[in-house]
């Protein structure tokens, strides 16, 4: 699969690029969720 | 004058100095907006989410991984893979998401400014603080160390100096700048240094592809090489190695290397990495996590996924004459290398680029480094500093002369480790560090952010367990490092305790976590609890 010798490599290549994936849609669709700004105390 | 390599040393020396320049000033304009120890430790908690994620994969991503495991996938192939896959489902994704907002969230109700006056906090515990900074203090060194190995390593191939020389400069730069500009001026840098090692690696892996005429006939030409491995690596052929398109030989000492110490040990132990944790404190809402989730993650792929795979590749052009690239060397890439993994991508890249993108990446090189080592050297001040001195003097303030010093102190002895330790060490020590900051840590900590029961004395032992285990696996039981030390050669006469395989190849990590989280369980149960009042404080959500 795509020139490789073992499918453990070929998922573990798809697999990243798959899990970018999954990072790319939760920011996005969580884009402006969970606006709970605190302020922390200074010193 | 131009080297052998068509690197003009005028032009090339320019460039540095005018990069070097910049992030000088960025550095200055940061630690003039730095008026007090909120600033310095946590940037002001108001970083947007893009400098955060960045700097978070800037001080994430080093030499360690670009030279250190590109190297080691140059050597034994693409089963480094799964490390990025690692690095971004837990390094970053679950980091962000589950570790992340809580750690923001909790961080601001305690008022906490780094990660042991985090824990320190959480469970009402000033000496877990002092623990927690000295394990910090004695460990962070070595993880720089290799950071500045791989760092000057390249330098040393690239610009054709003695090492000691590139040594020295790198530490001296980024010393500069990390002393004088606290958090606020390292993080806007690391998102300058994040952009040109993403723009450096892309480069770099396009120009792989393209010469050998794709993405698949690039593998091929790498799969059908995996013959050689018996022909002409019978070291690495005994130990497992099979082929560069392959994972290593179930069972065999590297399948354990690779599975153990780089994708679990090193995969996994990124959540508790101190100098990452205390990122997660420095933006004002859960929205910036959000955000940072997908710069993080398209950070780390084109990064460290670039490397890995090049370092792979590259056994192609070392080895095949007709492709225009390291025409003259017709071995393989760790032979090119002399033996020392560290050194196939610094090679690599001196005879694959032209001029001109050779700068481009060796200011790649020199951003992944000095962004990490920032960090690291920022949370070695900050635990003698701020966790420390403070905590054991009861002082009202931060000393910041204290913090410095305490920072140069870790530099110093990060260069002396650097010029002692052995050639192809960045890898292992990087894998090392990273255990043990998960054995120690991630027990307590998850147990922080998500369980109400655990107590100060089940966090105390956790720790403890965490950290006196895995020191035992590497003195005893690892041999790469039992052997190394000699201890127990020199008490009871072999180089480890079980020679039994698997045993002497699998990671402490593997049997030091687990072990830390049973202990915080059990002693937990069985222990003091927290106030309730205390703990609904803590776990309050808005």
């Amino acid at each position: 699969m795509f020139g490789l010798g073992d499918i453990s490599i070929a998922i573990a290549m798809l697999g990243s690029v798959a899990v970018t994936g999954v990072c790319l849609v939760y920011g996005i669709i969580n884009w402006n969720k969970d606006d709970d700004s605190q302020g922390g105390k200074n010193e | 004058m131009n080297n052998s390599n068509g690197i003009d040393s005028f032009v090339f020396g320019f460039l540095i100095l005018g990069y070097v320049i910049l992030i000088g000033y960025l550095g200055w304009r940061g630690w003039k907006k730095t008026q007090n120890s909120k600033d310095y430790l946590l940037a002001g908690r108001s970083v947007n989410p893009f400098v955060m994620a960045m700097s978070y994969g800037a001080a994430f991503i080093s030499t360690s991984a670009l030279v250190g495991f590109g190297g080691i996938a140059g050597q034994f192939g693409l089963g480094v893979l799964w490390l990025v896959f690692m690095n971004i489902a837990i390094g970053i994704f679950a980091a962000f998401v589950w570790f992340g907002k809580r750690t923001r969230q909790m961080g601001a109700i305690l008022n906490a400014k780094t990660f042991p006056e985090f824990i320190g906090k959480r469970f009402r515990a000033p000496g877990l603080k002092i623990l927690i900074s000295l394990i910090i203090f004695v460990f962070v060194p070595l993880y720089s160390s290799v950071v500045l190995i791989g760092g000057a390593r390249f330098v040393q191939e690239i610009m054709q100096i003695p090492y000691a020389w590139a040594l020295t400069v790198f530490a001296f730069v980024v010393a500069v700048y990390v002393i004088f500009g606290g958090l606020k001026g390292i993080m806007y840098v690391d998102a300058l240094m994040g952009t040109v090692m993403i723009c450096g690696m892309l480069i770099l892996l396009v120009s792989c592809y393209w010469r050998l005429g794709g993405i698949v006939p690039a593998h091929q030409a790498l799969t059908d090489m995996a013959p050689l491995v018996k022909q002409h690596l019978p070291v690495e052929y005994a130990l497992g190695h099979r082929g560069w398109t392959v994972m290593p030989e179930f069972n065999s000492v590297w399948w354990w290397t690779l599975v153990s110490s780089i994708m679990l040990g090193v995969g996994i132990g990124a959540l508790a990495q101190p100098q990452l944790a205390v990122r997660f404190m420095t933006v004002k809402s859960g929205r910036e996590l959000n955000r940072a989730v997908l710069v993080g993650g398209v950070f780390i792929l084109l990064t460290v996924g670039s490397a890995y795979t090049v370092g792979a590749l590259s056994n192609v052009f070392f080895y095949r004459t007709d492709l225009g690239i390291a025409n003259n060397f017709q071995s393989l890439a760790i032979q090119a290398a002399r033996g020392n993994p560290d050194l196939i991508i610094p090679i690599f890249i001196r005879e694959a680029l032209p001029g001109v993108v050779l700068y481009l990446f060796f200011l790649t090189m020199l951003s992944a480094a000095m962004s990490t080592l920032s960090s690291l050297f920022h949370v070695t001040g900050s635990s003698i500093g701020h966790d420390f001195f403070r905590t054991v003097t009861n002082a009202r303030h931060d000393n910041l002369t204290v913090t410095r010093t305490g920072m140069i102190f870790g530099i110093i002895l990060s260069i002396i480790f650097a010029m002692i330790l052995p050639p192809g060490v960045v890898a292992r020590g990087t894998a090392i560090f990273f255990g043990i900051c998960a054995a120690a840590f991630l027990p307590a900590y998850f147990s922080a952010l998500y369980w109400k029961g655990a107590t100060k004395t089940g966090v105390w032992a956790s720790i403890a367990t965490g950290t006196v285990s895995s020191i035992i696996g590497l003195v005893f039981l690892h041999r790469k490092e039992s052997a190394a030390l000699g201890i127990c050669q020199a008490l009871f006469g072999k180089s480890e305790l079980i020679s039994t395989h698997p045993w002497p190849f699998v990671d402490p990590f593997i049997y030091s976590l687990p072990l830390a989280a049973v202990v915080l369980v059990a002693v937990s149960l069985f222990s003091e609890k927290l106030p309730k009042n205390h703990i609904s404080r803590c776990f309050k959500r808005k």
